[in-house]
Order: C-alpha cells, then sequence, then structure tokens
C-alpha cells in the first residue's frame, strides 16, 4: 500500500456534517435525467414527450461520441421535457409505473468475465450506459475508450464534508466492489484503489483491495490531488478515474444485466432538520429527499458538494454523477459594522477572528462576506492549493489571455477544489476563471 | 441601525444602473459597506465562502497601527513643549500632540480619499480599502514641522503617481505612502532633512537642538563614535528604543513598531519573512561594516548594528512600510530576500550617504521595485520542478 500526505489543502470547520445513519425511502413518483448537468456533452435525443421507457431504455446519447448513451433511471412515461436557452435539454422527467419494466441485457458471472476481451467489455459498458461513470483527467470528461489510460484511480473520499461515506455504500458489498475492480482492470494498465485515512471503516470494509492511502485535508483523495502526488511523468496525466460507488453500479448492471438505479445519497447542511444517508434511487426529485426536512427561511438547495456542486431549484432533481444535497441558509441581513465584530462564531481560515481560537463546528451561510475587490497578492490561496499551484498568478495568465504562461502554471493540474476562492479575502472566483479556462482550452483542442 | 439601513435602501435607486448619479455608484457602495457588512450571496461553488475580507483585513493594519500612532501623538506635544518650556503634563502634552497630528492626519485621508473617489468614479471600479491603510501611514512618516500643503501633496503624488497610474490597487509596484512620502523628500529637502523636527509653540529654549538621530549621526566627527556622540545629545540606546525623541510622528518608537508586527503577524496579516529578514540584513550587515571599519575611517562604520535597528524609522518602515503584500513579493524564498535586502541597503545608505539619512525609505521603494523580479525567479525555479501537463 503506498501511503500518500498531502499537506496543503482545508478542512471547513462548517456546521451540518451527516451522521452515518441510513434509511430507505420509498420510491418516488417521478425521475429525471438532467443532460444539462453532465459536463461537456451535447445530447442528442432518442426519445419524447409521452414516451413510454423502461428502466435502461435510452434517452439520448452524446453527439460528440454517440456510442456513449444515457438510460432512463426509471419506468413509466416521459411527462415532460424541460429546454433551456439554445434548446439546451435540462431536464428528461419520467413518471414512474406501479411496477416499472426493465431493459435486460445479458447478466455476466464472474467466470464468464474472464473470457471477455477489452473491447468486447467495452462495447457492453457503453451499451449499458455505465461507460460515462469513468471519466478522464485533468478535464473531467468522459472518458475515451478508444485509448488505453496509464491508470484507473477509484476514489472514495476527498474530504468534503456533505459527500456519502464510502463505508455506508460498501457494507457488505466488498465482493460486488471486487467484481467491479476487476472490470476496470481490463481496461487499464493498473487500478489504483484510493482510501482515505480519515475513513477508517472504509479501509476495513475493502481489507485488501486498497492500493493507496491518502492523508490530509480537503481535497486529499481526490484524483487530480492523487494523480499530481504519485505521478512520475507527464504520460500520467490522462489517467481516468471513478467514484467507489459508480463502481458498485458498473458491477451491479453488468452482474444483473438490469441497468442499476440504486444509489446511497446524502441530505445534510444546516438547514436540513435530519442529516443522513439515504437510500433511493438515480435521479430522484430533490423533494423527495428532503420530505420536509427543511428549515424555515431562505434556503439553499446545493446538488454535488458545497465546494463544487451546483444550486438547483427545490423542484429540481439529483444529477447524473451527484449524490449529494446541502441545504444552506441563504445570505442573512447585512450586518451593521461587521468588520469590527470579535468573530467568535465567524469561522475562518485566517485567523483575524476569534473563532479562529476553536476548531468546533461553526454554521455558515451563503454570504460572499465581503465585496469583490483587486488581488492584493496575499498569497494564501497559494497556501492551501492542494496541487501546488499559484492561483494569484495563474488567474492572472488566464485574464491576460497567455495560454502558453498559464500550461506552465501547471492550470491543468487544478482540481477545481475551489479551496482559493472559499478562502481569498479580496472575493475573487478565482477557481471559476481556473476552471473556466480549462473547459475552453479542452474545447479548443477539440 | 435600522434607521441607517433604510436610508441606504432608499437612496440606492439613485446609485444603480439607470439612476441619475450612476457614475457615483463606487462612492455609495463605500460607504454602505462601511457600515455593514454586505449581504452578497456567493454566486457559484463554493457556496460558502470565509469571513474574512479586504475591509477587515486592513482593519488589522489599523489596529496595530494604533501604539506608535498613539504614543506619535503624545511623543510630538511632548517634544513640543520640552523645547517650548511648556508644562510636560500628560494631558496638556497629549492634547498639543492631537493638535499637530490631526490636521496632518485629516489632510492625508482627504485630499487621498479624493482622488480615490475621482479615480474610482472615472475607471468605474469599486474604492478599495486599502487607502484606509495608506492614508494613516503616510502622515505617520512625516515630520510634525511638515506644513499641511506639502502634505497634501505628497499624498496626492503618492496616489496619483504611486498607485492609480499602475492601474489602482492591486497593480502598484511601489507603495502609494512611502512614495508621497519620497516626493516630498526630494521636492522640499529643506523640511525633510531632520535638522528640525520639532514644532515650536512660542519661543524655543536655548539649548534645544531638535535634530534627529540620523542627522547628528551623520555629524560625527572622526574621532568620536557614534554611539558616545549620540549619548552626548541625550539619545541612549533605550530612549532611541523607546522613542521619546524627536522625528517624524510615529517613526520613532522601536518598542511600539515591534509591539505592531506582534500583532499583525500573530494574526498573519505582515510576513514574519520580511521582518525577521529585515532585521538580520540589518544586523549581519551592520557587523560586516564594523569589520572594515578602521580608526580613521567614517565612525559611523563602527556604529554598533544594533543602533541601527532604533534609529531613522526603520522599525516603523519594515513592519508596517515593507510588508504590504501588494509592493512586497508573494515568494517566500523571495520574501526573505527582499527584507534582507532592505536592511541591508538601509544600513549601506545611512553609512556611505549621510546626506541621506532616509536610508530605509529609499530601501524599500527600492526593493519594491525589485520584488516582482524576485517573485519572477522563484517561480520560474518552481515551474521548473513540475511535471508538465499540457493535457
Ligand atoms: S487552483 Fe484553486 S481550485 Fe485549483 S486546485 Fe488549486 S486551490 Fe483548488
Ligand atoms: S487569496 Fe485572493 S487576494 Fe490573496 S493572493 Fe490569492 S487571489 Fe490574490
Amino acid at each position: 500500500m503506498i501511503s500518500v500526505t498531502i499537506k496543503k489543502g482545508y478542512d471547513l470547520n462548517i456546521e451540518g456534517k451527516p451522521s452515518s445513519d441510513s434509511e430507505d425511502l420509498p420510491k418516488p413518483e417521478y425521475v429525471a435525467v438532467l443532460p444539462e448537468k453532465i459536463p461537456f456533452i451535447i445530447p442528442r435525443l432518442s426519445a419524447e414527450k409521452g414516451d413510454k421507457v423502461k428502466i435502461g431504455s435510452v434517452l439520448f446519447e452524446d453527439k460528440r461520441h454517440p456510442e456513449v448513451k444515457f438510460l432512463s433511471p426509471g419506468g413509466g412515461e416521459i411527462t415532460d421535457m424541460e429546454f433551456g436557452p439554445r434548446r439546451i435539454v435540462k431536464a428528461i422527467v419520467i413518471r414512474l409505473d406501479e411496477t416499472e419494466s426493465f431493459e435486460t441485457f445479458d447478466s455476466i458471472s464472474e467466470s464468464g468475465l474472464e473470457k471477455i476481451g477489452r473491447e468486447e467489455l467495452l462495447q457492453i459498458l457503453l451499451g449499458r450506459g455505465v461507460w460515462q461513470f469513468i471519466r478522464e483527467l485533468p478535464f473531467r470528461d468522459i472518458a475515451r475508450h478508444d485509448k488505453i489510460p496509464p491508470a484507473i484511480f477509484v476514489t472514495s473520499d476527498d474530504g468534503e464534508p456533505f459527500q456519502p461515506d464510502p463505508a455506508v455504500y460498501l457494507k457488505g458489498k466488498k465482493e460486488l466492489f471486487e467484481f467491479g475492480i476487476r472490470i476496470l482492470s481490463k481496461l487499464a494498465k493498473t487500478v489504483h484503489v484510493v482510501g482515505a485515512v480519515r475513513r477508517p471503516a472504509t479501509t476495513e470494509e475493502l481489507d485488501g483491495l486498497i492500493t493507496h492511502t491518502c492523508k490530509g485535508p480537503y481535497p486529499a483523495g481526490d484524483a487530480g490531488v492523487m494523480i499530481y502526488h504519485t505521478k512520475t511523468a507527464s504520460s500520467e496525466n490522462r489517467s481516468w478515474y471513478i467514484c467507489a460507488q459508480d463502481v458498485l453500479t458498473i458491477a451491479q448492471s453488468l452482474k444483473s444485466g438490469v441497468y442499476s438505479v440504486e444509489r446511497v445519497m446524502v441530505l445534510a447542511g444546516s438547514a436540513s432538520i435530519e442529516r443522513k444517508h439515504i437510500r433511493t434511487r438515480a435521479g430522484v426529485p430533490l423533494e423527495h429527499l428532503v420530505r420536509g426536512r427543511v428549515k424555515t427561511g431562505d434556503v439553499r438547495y446545493v446538488v454535488g458538494g458545497i465546494f463544487r456542486g451546483y444550486t438547483a431549484p427545490k423542484e429540481s432533481y439529483m444529477g447524473f454523477y451527484e449524490t449529494s444535497l446541502t441545504l444552506l441558509p441563504e445570505s442573512r441581513e447585512p450586518q451593521p459594522f461587521g468588520f469590527l465584530s470579535p468573530g467568535f462564531t465567524k469561522p475562518t481560515y485566517f485567523r483575524t477572528f476569534l473563532s479562529a481560537l476553536s476548531r468546533s463546528d461553526l454554521a455558515m451561510d451563503c454570504n460572499l462576506h465581503g465585496d469583490v475587490r483587486a488581488c492584493i497578492n496575499c498569497g494564501s490561496c497559494a497556501q492551501v492549493c492542494p496541487v501546488d499551484i499559484l492561483p494569484q498568478f495563474a488567474f492572472k495568465c488566464v485574464l491576460a489571455d497567455e495560454v502558453e504562461e498559464f500550461l506552465e502554471q501547471g492550470l491543468l493540474d487544478c482540481a477545481e477544489c475551489g479551496l482559493c476562492t472559499y478562502l481569498c479575502p479580496s472575493k475573487i472566483e478565482v477557481c471559476k476563471i481556473l476552471r473556466d479556462a480549462k473547459a475552453k482550452y479542452y474545447k479548443e483542442q477539440g | 441601525m435600522k434607521i441607517i439601513k433604510n436610508m441606504f435602501d432608499s437612496r440606492r435607486k439613485h446609485f444603480v444602473k439607470g439612476g441619475k448619479l450612476e457614475r457615483l455608484y463606487p462612492i455609495f457602495e463605500a460607504t454602505e459597506t462601511f457600515f455593514f457588512f454586505p449581504a452578497h450571496g456567493t454566486q457559484t461553488g463554493p457556496h460558502v465562502r470565509d469571513n474574512l475580507d479586504l475591509k477587515r483585513f486592513m482593519s488589522f493594519v489599523i489596529l496595530a497601527l494604533m501604539p506608535p500612532f498613539l504614543f506619535g501623538i503624545y511623543n510630538t506635544g511632548y517634544q513640543c513643549h520640552l523645547a517650548s518650556a511648556l508644562s510636560t503634563d500628560f494631558i496638556s502634552v497629549f492634547l498639543r500632540g492631537i493638535y499637530i497630528v490631526l490636521p496632518l492626519v485629516i489632510v492625508s485621508y482627504g485630499v487621498g480619499f479624493f482622488w480615490e473617489f475621482v479615480f474610482a468614479v472615472v475607471r468605474k471600479h469599486p474604492i478599495s480599502e486599502g487607502f484606509l491603510v495608506t492614508g494613516l501611514l503616510f502622515p505617520l512618516t512625516l515630520p510634525p514641522t511638515l506644513p499641511l500643503w506639502q502634505a497634501a501633496v505628497g499624498i496626492s503624488f503618492g496616489v496619483v503617481i504611486g498607485k492609480e497610474i499602475f492601474g489602482g490597487t492591486g497593480r502598484n509596484i511601489l507603495n502609494p505612502a512611502l512614495t508621497g512620502r519620497a516626493f516630498i523628500f526630494f521636492a522640499y529637502p529643506v523640511r525633510m532633512s531632520g535638522e528640525v523636527w520639532t514644532v515650536i509653540s512660542g519661543k524655543a529654549v536655548d539649548t534645544f537642538s531638535g535634530a534627529t538621530p540620523l542627522a547628528l549621526a551623520g555629524l560625527t566627527a572622526a574621532s568620536d563614535t557614534v554611539e558616545t556622540f549620540l549619548a552626548k545629545s541625550g539619545l541612549t540606546f533605550s530612549k532611541l528604543f523607546l522613542g521619546n525623541y524627536p522625528g517624524t510622528v510615529a517613526g520613532t518608537s522601536s518598542l511600539l513598531c515591534l509591539i505592531g508586527a506582534v500583532i499583525l503577524i500573530t494574526v498573519g496579516i505582515a510576513s514574519c519573512r520580511i521582518i525577521i529578514g529585515g532585521v538580520l540584513g540589518m544586523l549581519v550587515t551592520g557587523f560586516a561594516l564594523n569589520l572594515l571599519a578602521t580608526q580613521a575611517s567614517m565612525p559611523y562604520l563602527s556604529l554598533n548594528p544594533f543602533y541601527h535597528l532604533v534609529m531613522g524609522g526603520f522599525a516603523f518602515g519594515i513592519t508596517y512600510m515593507a510588508t504590504d503584500p501588494v509592493s512586497a513579493p508573494g515568494m517566500d524564498t523571495a520574501k526573505w530576500i527582499y527584507g534582507f535586502a532592505i536592511g541591508a541597503l538601509t544600513v549601506l545608505v545611512r553609512v556611505f550617504n549621510p546626506a541621506y539619512p532616509e536610508g530605509v525609505m529609499l530601501a524599500i521603494l527600492f526593493m519594491n521595485i525589485f520584488a516582482p523580479l524576485l517573485d519572477h525567479f522563484e517561480i520560474r525555479l518552481r515551474l521548473k520542478r513540475r511535471i508538465v501537463n499540457v493535457g
């Protein structure tokens, strides 16, 4: 086992973290897929409003790579197709039948897997709508199946406070997970399974399967961070990664011959009344997860974690990749002379508030806590960047459109963790600037 | 509070886009955010943000400036009353100090903010809190005898040429407060030479000389050591350290600057690398010069290096001016070098060119110019260690 220690990064002392209890939810009335929230794809629909679909029917494919298919997470009728500006498909909503029917595929047994060649396996994964769980660094797009990657990283926990605890969804699933790892092993030279030191229960659960342990604050354990700290040559930059829960989905789909829609998600955040793990299915409505367990007042629904997630209206649904719903209080009333308060309850990375004397969890809302100003070169962003980028210099290169220069600064190593933005006292959207520049560069490369 | 808030809310419509005072929005914004922490929410992830903002950041610098500032007020009044043979009881001295110092501060803030507003409105950017610090730093480095109009010219130069010409806060290469001071130093040398920096109220006592330690040190005759020469004028080491001698408004007391430095380093706002580097640079250079000194050479060469630390506003400069993050380098090793060079240059300027007693000011400005270069080299070295990633 290789252990990797990551010194930079930062653990937020934010209130409202989930407990490891889990509950099972009854079937929702509707489920949906949100093509808009899947990075980079250009959806081409193969179904329309009013169609009857089964679990596993093809709903759309990625125009760039038509062999990548997105399947229906439910059996029933497509009752709604929401389009955004320029006819972007925002959501495909399916009303579930009482008893859902599903497409069936050949099930693949342990021994059957041995006989399947790489090419054939690729076709199976693509056809069953699970290929897209594997993504490729550094751009985090769906992996290109025509390439053999240097390695696949299986990630379980990067310290983001509101993601599901791997020990919860892996409990009793070691065999299935092992099957998943064997599937992945056929695709790449090596498969690295990353366990986090802060989650000892996962290591126990996966006894013997973990190849790397990582130690350190958020975002240690993220694929981008792991690769930055383990790579020895540029050729490793294009490694693939997948989340441990998705390994289970792939394994389950292949083993059972049915598109697997079970998911373990987390409902948490200080505006949530109960904070726990929830066993439910892909694409459920947010309201179904929340079930009224939300505090009164203005609440923001964040899907996919406080650092990388997005804000969604509460009528929305969980996305394809996301398994975390965080409810946060929207920003409060302006505070008179806020900049003079001693700040016992104001969480901060710095030492300018008395809260710095303790690390106990504190409530945080969506306030920007200041106004946008010019960068004062304080260097705090570089102190936390887990991949040793100097965000204050990198973002200026981006704004000046100096491509060579920002590549040299290591822009593509950026794990898009958001820490630089989190603590910038000038409230500059550093991470967004870098993330957008990365995506733009990727698209221009074609 | 409610009333003030309503006042802002009802006036806002005039300043936002389309309002008749739209162009003055930066002024509205600056005033409003002074009273209230704004309630702007985050637009993208991360959805929560740290509590520290620039206003808080700068408030701490101002807080750390309070010990030398308050002492400076006292000392200015004290020196004035001493030289004018007036009563030296605390209250009257302090009031006298306020009477002398406050106009300088008001002029500095008033004129400086005027320029800030002008540029903010013309360039349509928000007013930076950085000026809260610049506007206070500047008068504190002046001799209390400076006419107010010269202070006004100085701060104008500092803000306009030192900062706005470069594109405003964050882009300036030089520290604006020091730029302003340097301007006065070169434009009105008589006022700044350090011969007489004590305000006289009425008639000076006969024995009054009023010269600053640096001016005196430069005058030391070859047969004397600087230490004894200073001591003859009543300037012992401890007096220099404590600061109750004539000098710039707040630059005399090394002790209180030390307290300020401790505050800034504790809250993590000033870089201890720069400050410690500066002290080391000064001591090392001072000792090296001691080795060069022969009986016949200039007495300044053999000055005990610790004297350098407590003279000529070095403590003030290295604590509050050199650590300004915008004009200092951002990289860690570069900060050590930058600090060290400031200390070393200060000594060299003082010793080899006693006509320019302002060693620390020139050293900091000089190193401000080199800060981007130091950063550049360190970044290059750092990037060499990266494994190339071009996708
Ligand atoms: S640059 Fe910012 S977002 Fe990117 S890895 Fe560093 S801290 Fe995270
Ligand atoms: S944290 Fe913000 S202000 Fe500080 S150096 Fe980074 S970008 Fe600039």
